[in-house]
């Protein structure tokens, strides 16, 4: 093999389609246009298999398989043989080249006619470039391992998760140019995700969440694999599928809908990467932008690496703050606030709380509210730990896995962006200390 | 025989791939320069570069068997004609407008849909003396545009 594949990816995108050529046993050759090539590593790509088609009635046959690609960037040619070995009609991949022909056959106006029903997986037995001249190709808009190197080290310098989760999505910005991007949390008892953090919305969002498997973050959660789209699709366009989704699977009455997920109307390119450690899906990191073809390969790449790293971090930090001291309870008791007092409301039915007549959150961050809130006013309480937290009966957390520490930081976010006179800071490690600004009423449905 | 329609829809800025099979039955493929309809629509030649060939020109002298491929991007209307008694041909320099004239109706085809104009000039870049010609009676036409369709007969060929 003269070529290596990963040099040239980009001629998998099908902005210059592909052709593959193939043979029947009579000696006829057979010539079609790829939809979509998909690498999996040097040695093994995949193709869309749409419809049974004479490529596809060759290619079973035994028919030796050659493909001719072009690179969009340099016009160079390439021709590569190949050798079918199977086809995958579930798992990563699949939904992996599922989503992607969502956005080409948007693009190419083939919604409704583009369906996949498998991935072809095809070992590459060379590639040779074909004789002729090309163009010099335009430098790539990021140099991925610098920004990678320099991400990777500011979050290095990261004490607590709050600092990790603003470091993260800052460098996203900062190193890799990426201008919208979300941190959403897996919760595992619950079979969700839900929004701890994004950059360049007019709305934080932090709170909205997605179920487990639905669009294109859902899915590449419950895939563990990263999910790219170049054209925009409606079939992955988030307000309708969660919607939908919702509508279908009843979810309606504990899923988090009155927080609005934030995501641009008009997104072409999307990208959803997992963040994975120790063989758990701690959340999805997800991208977009206004531009067709944004994310590619590098892009993945980058990605997906910056995320093993955030990852194994994440469970650092949750873990570290697991395993402090109960504190106790302050003797002093806080100031007493003066003004008008705050209404907060808590309906015990799915923990939701409400300040005055605007609803703040509800599930697992809802008790842990209205358990502190209790607390403060029966006792005059302002410290709180994360381990006091875990065993109070109130919050039923549900078990191990519990992300105690994100739904703090949600928390925390949530009381913040509504300004309503109720801080939660952290104090110390595994420790957060609540202030309040004016006399609470608790009133308990 | 190809219908009238047929023939100018394979001379307008189409994308040109033919290939042709060895002993092994493993094809090789090259970009076709542009094509010319002969004998009022029995026969068909498409220029290639003899430079990114030479796999392709050996696979037809061994067995003649070929199939090209015709693709409008703009509306993705895709024809394939195969036939099985393809020659080749030195290239006729009076065809040379033909060539010209089909890269420039790619040009204008695709540069609109985004691909850059230097990137295909570089595709498409050729020497008069590099060309050869590839003359065939295409004795089956396919619809491959795509879609269920694709793969079916056509009754381009009367």
């Amino acid at each position: 093999m003269n070529v290596r594949l990963e040099t040239i990816r980009e001629c998998l995108e099908g902005i210059i389609p592909g052709h593959i050529g193939t043979c029947d046993a009579e000696g006829m050759p057979n010539l079609a246009y790829l939809s979509q090539v998909e690498f999996i590593d040097n040695q093994h790509v995949a193709l869309s298999y749409q419809f049974f088609n004479r490529t596809r009635q060759n290619v079973l046959a035994g028919s030796p398989v050659r493909l001719l690609l072009t690179s969009h960037l340099t016009g160079a040619q390439y021709r590569a043989e190949l050798q079918f070995l199977r086809t995958e009609t579930a798992g990563p991949l699949f939904e992996q080249m599922k989503a992607k022909l969502a956005g080409i056959a948007a693009h190419t106006g083939m919604s409704g006619v583009f369906k996949l029903l498998g991935s072809d997986i095809y070992r590459v037995l060379s590639i040779d470039q074909v004789v002729g001249p090309t163009v010099a190709p335009p430098p790539p808009p990021v140099n991925y391992l610098t920004a990678l190197r320099r991400a990777a080290q500011k979050l290095v310098g990261c004490a607590n998760l709050e600092c990790l989760l603003e470091t993260a999505l800052d460098s996203l910005q900062s190193e890799f140019g990426i201008g919208h991007v979300m941190l959403l949390m897996h919760d595992e008892g619950r079979g969700r995700l839900y929004t701890l953090a994004s950059r360049g919305y007019p709305e934080s969002g932090v709170g909205s969440e997605i179920p487990m498997g639905v669009g294109l973050i859902g899915i590449c959660a419950r895939e563990r694999s990263p999910i790219r789209i170049g054209f925009m699709t409606s079939e992955y366009a988030y307000g309708r599928t969660v919607r939908d989704s919702i509508a279908a699977e009843g979810y309606a009455d504990t899923l988090e809908t009155a927080i609005p997920l934030p995501g641009l109307p008009e997104a072409r390119s999307q990208m959803a990467v997992p963040i994975l450690a120790c063989e758990r899906v701690l959340g999805v990191l997800y991208v977009e932008s206004v531009a067709d073809l944004h994310f590619g390969y590098d892009d993945e790449d980058a990605l997906v690496a910056f995320a093993a790293q955030l990852g194994q971090a994440i469970l650092h930090h949750q873990q570290v703050d697991e395993v402090e001291e109960e504190a106790q309870a302050s003797d002093a008791a806080p100031p007493v606030p003066a003004g008008p007092p705050l209404r907060v409301r808590h309906y015990a039915a799915n923990d939701s709380v409400f300040l005055g007549d605007d609803y703040l959150i509800k599930g697992v961050a809802g008790a842990i509210l209205w358990a502190l809130l209790q607390d403060f006013a029966e006792r005059g309480r302002t410290e709180f730990t994360n381990k006091g937290l875990r065993v109070d009966p109130r919050i039923r957390l549900p078990g191990v896995s519990d992300n105690l520490e994100a739904r703090l930081v949600l928390l925390q976010r949530r009381l913040d962006e509504r300004s309503a006179g109720i801080h939660l800071a952290k104090s110390g490690r595994g420790r957060y200390a609540l202030a309040v600004d004016r006399p609470l009423e608790l009133v308990a449905d | 025989m190809l219908d009238s329609e047929t023939q100018a829809f394979l001379q307008t800025g189409v994308s040109i791939s033919l290939a042709a099979c060895n002993a092994q039955r493993l094809a090789c493929m090259s970009r076709g320069m542009g094509c010319k309809v002969l004998d009022g629509g029995r026969r068909l030649a498409v220029f290639i570069k003899r430079s990114q060939s030479q796999e392709l020109l050996d696979n037809i002298a061994g067995c003649n068997k070929v199939a090209c491929v015709f693709s409008l991007p703009s509306s993705n209307r895709t024809l394939q004609l195969k036939g099985e008694d393809a020659v080749v041909q030195s290239f006729d320099p009076a065809d040379g407008g033909i060539v010209e004239h089909h890269v420039t109706e790619f040009v204008r085809e695709v540069v609109p849909l985004g691909t850059p104009e230097p990137v295909v000039r570089a595709v498409f870049s050729y020497t008069t003396d590099d060309l050869v010609t590839v003359i065939y009676t295409p004795t089956a036409v396919f619809s491959q545009t795509p879609g269920p369709k694709a793969g079916e007969p056509v009754g381009a060929a009367k």
